[in-house]
């Protein structure tokens, strides 16, 4: 999703994630309706987002970052221990996958801000959702990280999760999609593969301003 | 990992000889206004260990906890005087009515965040002083209600340890619930729910009844104190039990000693209590030991601001060998790590690595 600041694509993420309910129109998800529902039932069903300005427990560890987003089944996972064998072995899996797994003890506000945007992208992965929105996934970041993003993000898809990314980032939004919607003051003005989209008159108008 | 061993070992000497000097202090303890002034102390650290519960693990900060500590005295006591409960079970009664009172109260006041919940917790004091106040026939009105004691052979002359009884009936549950939610995944959600809500329920935390599951469990432990002081003191009246000051005391306390650790409000609680006591004695019927008590807490805030435990703990940490940081990596290591893991993304990092350990040393 691209668009112009303000053009509601944050505000879409919140609307489908249940941060905020709609004041009209549907969300619904595999079939279901989940309007207005609240966020940890959308979690449930399988959305895991992230947040614009990188949204972490900042005086968390690195591993209870990640931990804090296991799923407990039942009333007595939930007061079982919080450092079950196999969370801990799925979280340090996520952590090695993103690249931090070595700062797991660290307290996550110690970290720098392309390591939080990583410990923020674990938390998403380890509550297994299907379907990942990311919100500017490259913003603030070093190039080089944002090339690791982008192929964790490839990877991901290869292993069949969907994501759906918000950025400004034109080089990574045409490599990245397979499909582009773009966003002109609260409605979509264009969708389709990114060279039709990029060779439309209304977005080079509305976004690129060319 | 040693050194976490180590840290682990200083903590429960310090926690067995604490434990031990708390508990026996009936038998050192050298007149009896230090042994009355104790008890105070020692319930004020159980009503604030109780409102951590909820204040600690999520960050609500309830100032009207007065409301549990006030129903569950009177509850206690009416069940007493009213309906002729034996007085121990009128306890354990009254318990299980404010935590159900507690469900629709938590389900309306947790709706509101910040400084709102603040007032609305406020606003729930002030509402029930005036209903005990007004309701004569049944509390007793602002002529308080005098509740039968069911100690008279626990007094220090005959039994100098039966004086602790009600405290270490009160202290137990509540370290076992403090530990238990403390290592648990619902305490790890809680504490999520304290560092940032919003995020926490996006991963899928079920935030509200996470929030009201706490509420019901500070405020039970809260009304049991309560009752433990009605069964203790026998005598109630509206203006102290719900009162203002019960309720910031117990917030103060806890803030003062570290409100992340079980044993923060404890601590706050005896040099807050102790503070309270010295100052009343010293300076009598003024009001000038609120201002007293108000500049310590000041002072508190402005050099310990996370509580006395973590700045003491600061402290220690800096005289032991220092431990190195995270993100201390010679050049040499950084271009081993650069060769070896080219695809992590620490070491593409590796220019604000620096800084950030000038940042880590700073907070430290």
């Amino acid at each position: 999703m691209i668009g112009p600041n303000g053009s509601g694509k944050t505000t879409f993420f919140n609307c489908v994630t249940g941060m905020i309910r709609p004041d009209s129109g549907t969300v619904s998800y595999r079939g279901r309706d989940v309007t207005g529902k609240a966020s940890h039932r959308i979690a449930a069903a399988g959305i895991g987002r992230s947040f614009q300005l990188c949204r972490i427990f900042p005086r968390m560890t690195v591993l209870e970052n990640v931990l804090a987003a296991a799923r407990p089944r039942g009333i007595a996972a939930l007061l079982g221990s919080a450092r079950g064998a196999a969370e801990i072995d799925r979280a340090r899996g996520w952590l090695h996958r993103v690249g931090i797994d070595h700062l797991e003890g660290a307290e996550a506000r110690d970290l720098s801000y392309g390591q939080q945007k990583l410990l923020e992208l674990a938390g998403v992965l380890m509550a297994e959702p299907e379907t990942i929105m990311l919100d500017e996934p490259a913003g603030g970041v070093n190039p080089a990280l944002i090339d690791r993003i982008a192929a964790l993000v490839r990877e991901l898809n290869a292993e069949g999760r969907t994501f759906i990314v918000v950025e400004h980032n034109m080089e990574l939004v045409m490599s990245l999609s397979d499909h582009v919607v773009v966003f002109d003051r609260g409605r979509p003005i264009a969708e389709g593969p990114p060279d039709t989209v990029r060779a439309d008159p209304a977005v080079l108008e509305a976004y690129l301003g060319v | 990992m040693r050194n976490v061993f180590e840290r682990r070992a200083s903590s429960w000497v310090a926690l067995v000889v604490g434990a031990a000097a708390l508990l026996s202090f009936p038998l050192w303890s050298p007149n009896p206004y230090i042994l009355s002034a104790g008890i105070v102390v020692l319930s004020y650290a159980v009503l604030s260990t109780s409102w951590n519960f909820v204040g600690g693990f999520t960050g609500y900060m309830s100032l009207g906890h007065a409301s549990w500590f006030g129903l569950g005295a009177y509850g206690t006591g009416l069940l007493i005087t009213r309906a002729g409960v034996p007085s121990f079970l009128a306890l354990g009664l009254a318990g299980v009515i404010v935590a159900v009172l507690a469900v629709p109260i938590g389900i309306a006041a947790l709706r509101v965040r910040g400084a709102s919940f603040v007032i609305v917790s406020i606003a729930l004091v002030l509402v029930l002083l005036l209903v005990f106040q007004s309701w004569r026939d049944f509390t007793g009105g602002s002529d308080g209600l005098v509740v039968p004691r069911p100690f008279p052979d626990l007094l220090p002359p005959r039994a100098p340890h039966g004086v602790l009884l009600p405290v270490r009936r009160a202290a137990g549950p509540r370290a076992a619930g403090w530990w238990t939610i403390d290592r648990s995944r619902f305490g790890l959600g809680l504490k999520a729910i304290r560092e940032d809500e919003d995020k926490a329920q996006s991963l899928g935390v079920p935030t509200f009844a996470y929030k009201l599951v706490a509420f019901v469990v500070s405020a039970t432990f809260t009304a049991l104190g309560g009752g433990l002081y009605a069964l203790w003191f026998g005598d109630l009246d509206p203006i102290f039990q719900f009162s203002i000051l019960i309720g910031s005391y117990m917030v103060l306390m806890a803030l003062l000693g570290g409100v992340r650790h079980l044993f923060g409000p404890v601590l706050g609680a005896l040099v807050v209590g102790v503070a309270i006591e010295y100052f009343k004695v010293s300076y009598g019927d003024t009001q000038f030991h609120l201002v007293a008590t108000g500049l310590l807490l000041a002072a508190v805030v402005l050099f310990m601001p996370d509580g006395v435990i973590p700045a003491v703990a600061g402290l220690l940490g800096r005289l032991r060998p220092q431990q190195s940081s995270i993100r201390e990596v010679t050049a040499a290591e950084l271009l081993e790590q650069n060769r070896t893991a080219a695809d992590r993304p620490d070491s593409t990092d590796s220019t604000d690595s620096t800084n950030g350990a000038d940042r880590a040393e700073v907070r430290r």
